[in-house]
């Protein structure tokens, strides 16, 4: 089986050479002046450390810890995202922290230590799927970088304040409500 | 001027001829320098693309990236000066001023403004005066004497990638430049002299009467030559990033590459400033019998600029040529084209008298 090549039959104009020439720079030319008289900002390259990119929809990016309004973390450390991990970034200790098991008999859990290593993870968002409470989410930063593997682990406080800036919220690194000391939990 | 030569002990002559060099190169190599950044500004807005914005005065002073030039000057001045071992250390020492001086001593016979009379005596606007007898041949000579920069430059860095970098060249150089002589030599015919001076008056001011529109096969011919002549884009022969490294400039770094660098802008100033006396009236300004002095020397540096500025545009807008379909252009038809050129005008001539 051969492969037939077809061949373009130039035109005498087009054999000239000159003709396409002319063409071909009238389209640059045009590309040229279309660039001159707009903006650098308003061009296509997004020049970087100064304009970002808007990202689309759905975009999976930096996680961030939900708060309440007084600043009290979502997170009831059921450890739905842990198990749902499939790069296992995610270690979280539970501690209680409501003395309500006195008068009421329960107690309210929360992380005290929630850590994402983000040199793992693989920002799946599967996390934010496992998540009943809808504490955890991914948004849109995508600047996760460092000069070290340590700061590359992000605690429970990092995470909550991970769009702080981006909000306009406070940066919060301390519960509103105080741990109660664990006490003997008699079973 | 005469207090002025006075003052620095010389004669009139001897320092408007001082002055002239001094404006004539220094102007030429700004303009080169400046051409490295409108090449990279112009090749990016032709791609959609920003190109140097970045660099800045003092680390503030933006103005469009002009800057660039200047930080590329130093780091190039900082960078280490490296020759390879078994290198002909004259010749590589040598081969960017032979490269760089042909491209400069081009531009010295070309008028860049109206000669005028000033406490009587007469001022001419070129480093040679007009009838000094070389007239257009000079430039010609001189753009032969460019194929020793890339072919010695290629030479004498031992490499490989080089000489057959600068084998081609010269050899596309030196095949085109008679098709770019007979061109001109219509030109002469038409004229009736070879003094770019006599060239341009016989062009007048009116451009229709100018050489584009009388020979335009000659200047399409003249045109493409040039290119070829400058080793530039879709003729560049002496480099080729796909086949032969940075062909005849491999080996060079610091400031020997940015002086071969420089000789291919400057010898694009000398090009663009060649066809613009040939072919567009040189200081000629449309429609204007008797320009002033200022006049004729800003409008001759737009059709310069504007050039030069073609030069860019043709090598962001046409492919590379490959090697073979460059000599088949220049032999089965450059040169034929500008053979037809000069017989017809001669044929003409020898009609209309």
């Amino acid at each position: 089986m051969g492969v037939i090549v077809k061949k373009v039959e130039l035109s005498w104009l087009d054999r000239t050479y000159v003709w396409p020439v002319m063409k071909g720079m009238a389209i640059t030319f045009d590309h040229f002046i279309r660039n001159l008289f707009t903006p650098t900002a308003k061009r296509y390259t997004i020049q970087y450390p100064d304009m970002k990119k808007e990202m689309p929809e759905g975009y999976r990016g930096l996680h961030e810890l939900k708060r309440f309004e007084d600043g009290a973390i979502k997170c009831v450390a059921c450890f739905m995202c842990q198990e749902a991990c499939p790069a296992r970034c995610i270690s979280i200790e539970a501690e209680e922290f409501s003395d309500l098991n006195i008068t009421q008999g329960f107690e309210e859990k929360r992380p005290a230590i929630f850590k994402i290593d983000m040199l793992r993870c693989i920002y799946c968002g599967m996390c934010e799927e496992a998540c009943p409470k809808d504490a955890i989410w991914l948004r849109k930063d995508y600047e996760v970088a460092a000069y070290d593997r340590l700061s590359m682990q992000y605690g429970k406080w990092d995470l909550m304040n991970t769009y702080a800036a981006a909000d306009g919220k406070e940066r919060i690194s301390q519960d509103p409500t105080p741990t109660v000391p664990r006490r003997t939990i008699v079973m | 001027m005469d207090k002025l030569a006075s003052l620095l002990h010389l004669t009139p002559a001897l320092l408007w001829m001082a002055l002239k060099v001094i404006i004539v190169f220094a102007g030429v190599m700004s303009l080169a320098a400046i051409f490295t950044w409108v090449e990279r500004r112009g090749s990016a807005m032709i791609q959609d693309r920003i190109g140097p914005n970045r660099a800045a005065l003092f680390g503030k002073i933006r103005i469009i990236g002009l800057a660039q030039i200047l930080a590329d000057g130093i780091k190039m001045f900082f960078k280490e000066d490296l020759a390879p071992t078994d290198a002909n250390r004259n010749l590589f020492w040598l081969a960017p001023f032979l490269a760089f001086v042909p491209a400069l001593m081009g531009f010295a016979i070309i008028p860049f403004g109206r000669s005028f009379v000033s406490g009587g005596q007469t001022y001419h606007l070129s480093v040679l005066d007009p009838g000094n007898g070389m007239g257009m041949l000079y430039p010609l000579a001189i753009g032969g004497m460019a194929v020793y920069g890339v072919l010695v430059a290629a030479w004498s860095s031992n490499n490989k990638w080089s000489i057959l970098g600068g084998m081609r060249a010269s050899a596309a150089m030196v095949s085109y430049e008679i098709g770019m002589s007979l061109a001109v030599v219509s030109i002469f015919m038409t004229t009736g002299g070879y003094d770019p001076a006599e060239i341009i008056t016989a062009q007048g001011h009116l451009p229709w009467t100018w050489n584009i529109v009388r020979q335009p096969l000659g200047f399409i011919v003249f045109f493409t030559c040039m290119f070829a002549e400058t080793n530039r884009l879709p003729f560049d022969f002496a480099e080729g990033e796909s086949e032969i490294v940075a062909g005849f400039n491999t080996e060079f770094g610091s400031m020997k590459y940015s002086l071969l660098a420089l000789a291919e802008y400057s010898h694009m100033m000398t090009a663009s400033a060649l066809i613009a006396t040939l072919y567009f009236g040189g200081w000629q300004v449309p429609f204007v019998k008797d320009p002033t002095v200022l006049m004729s020397v800003a409008c001759f540096l737009m059709k310069l600029v504007f050039f030069a500025w073609v030069f860019v545009w043709i090598r962001w807008t046409v492919p590379r040529f490959r090697y073979d379909q460059l000599m088949k252009l220049g032999w089965k038809r450059m040169l034929p084209l500008s053979m037809v050129n000069l017989v017809v005008h001669a044929w003409f001539m020898s009609q209309s008298h």
